[in-house]
């Protein structure tokens, strides 16, 4: 069991910003859709340090990346 | 490699694995992306097996992301942590003898210079403080001397990482670690003006807070090399691990020591300043001949 991040897409479309997606540490793993203006993760990917946490909430005040307990999907 | 290597030969398409076949298509490979276009594009390296939230990975994969040609690139690392990431890159890597970095880059270089006359192939070193500072001082200093055209970057985590803590020559005074019980007894090794005496051409010191200016030194640091001599970056890439750092808090802590003794510093010969002055205002990326 280990914690993930995962965008609130919604949310976060409004913005249209990408900065949390710059301070990944991993590649391919926090991705922007442009068509839709909003992050999503990789969740097979994340290894969950939540700095884009630190980006969203902390730095920005938007609030729109949370920690969440990843699940096992066959 | 070569943008002719990298491209899938008409018919196979349907045969090569997926993430090659992604990178072809929406990767790097002979396209420009902006730095701000992370995420939209399939970059370089495709799962890396460093710590989670460390901020030297972080900084690796700025680093591929910002190649100006990740298809004629060549890079060296050795023993460390950066080598666990460099390793598993679409770019060719070799890897030096712990300490031989700089002179395996010397004689990479001259022997690319010689095979391909008409080609520029960028060469850079990416190690670790250990690996260039101290254990690699002499050859790292003097491939500086020799002025070999390529670019050394110094991942500096203040430790010796993968080797469980112990202090190295660019361990803050006082420091203490777990393999340095006592507290480090000398000052942090001042690496970016040992370069410059040494004869780079470009040097610069960085702690990964901007990747817009990130971006844009790795991408000077290398070009720069390619005309005019060695260039060099000092880069502070903190070791959540060693220094006990919380990973939600790794930017945070590279934004304080940005203010404190990791200010943004960028020093370049006129050579070079009158070159950039040339090429950027030109049209951005656009080279021209020296
Ligand atoms: C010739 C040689 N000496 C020693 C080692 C053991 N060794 C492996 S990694 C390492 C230290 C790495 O520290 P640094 O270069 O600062 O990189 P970091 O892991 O901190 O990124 C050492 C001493 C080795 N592999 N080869
Ligand atoms: S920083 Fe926040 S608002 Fe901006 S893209 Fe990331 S999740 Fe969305
Ligand atoms: S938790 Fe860390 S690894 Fe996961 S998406 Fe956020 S920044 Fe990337
Ligand atoms: S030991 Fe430190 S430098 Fe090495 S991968 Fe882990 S956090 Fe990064």
């Amino acid at each position: 069991m280990y914690y993930v991040a995962e965008t609130k897409v919604d949310k976060c479309s409004t913005y249209k910003c990408n900065q949390c997606v710059l301070f990944c540490p991993e590649p391919n793993t926090l991705m922007f859709l442009k068509e839709k203006n909003f992050a999503y993760v990789n969740q097979a990917r994340c290894k969950g340090c939540a700095i884009c946490v630190y980006v969203c909430g902390d730095l920005l005040k938007r609030n729109c990346v949370e920690m969440v307990m990843a699940t096992v999907s066959e | 490699m070569g943008l002719e290597y990298v491209r899938i030969t008409t018919g196979f398409e349907d045969y090569m694995p997926k993430d090659y076949v992604d990178l072809v298509k929406y990767g790097q490979f002979g396209k420009d992306y902006d730095i701000q276009e992370l995420g939209t594009f399939k970059e370089l390296v495709e799962e890396h097996p460093m710590c989670a939230g460390c901020f030297m990975a972080y900084f690796i994969r700025v680093f591929y992301a910002s190649l100006p040609k990740p298809e004629d690139t060549i890079v060296i690392g050795t023993a460390g942590c950066a080598r666990l990431q460099l390793s598993q890159a679409a770019v060719p890597f070799i890897y030096g003898n712990y300490g031989d970095t700089n002179a395996v880059a010397s004689g990479l270089k001259r022997a690319l210079e010689i095979r391909f006359p008409d080609k520029v192939k960028d060469v850079v070193v990416v190690a670790g403080d250990g690996g260039l500072m101290d254990i690699g001082f002499g050859m790292t200093m003097h491939s500086w001397f020799r002025r070999e055209r390529f670019t050394t970057i110094m991942v500096d985590n203040e430790v010796y990482g993968n080797t469980g803590g112990q202090e190295s020559g660019m361990s803050p005074k006082g420091v203490q670690l777990k393999m340095a019980p006592k507290g480090k007894k000398f000052d942090k090794i001042n690496a970016v003006e040992l370069a410059k005496a040494a004869g780079c051409v470009y040097v610069a010191r960085i702690s990964p807070t901007n990747p817009k200016r990130l971006a844009k030194t790795i991408k000077r640091a290398i070009i720069a090399a390619r005309h005019f001599g060695p260039t060099f970056i000092h880069a502070y890439t903190s070791c959540n691990i060693e220094y006990s750092i919380p990973t939600e808090k790794v930017l945070e802590d590279a934004r304080n020591r940005e203010k404190k003794d990791f200010t943004f510093y960028e020093w370049m010969s006129d050579d070079v300043k009158n070159y950039f002055e040339q090429i950027e205002s030109n049209k951005e990326g656009q080279e021209v001949k020296v």
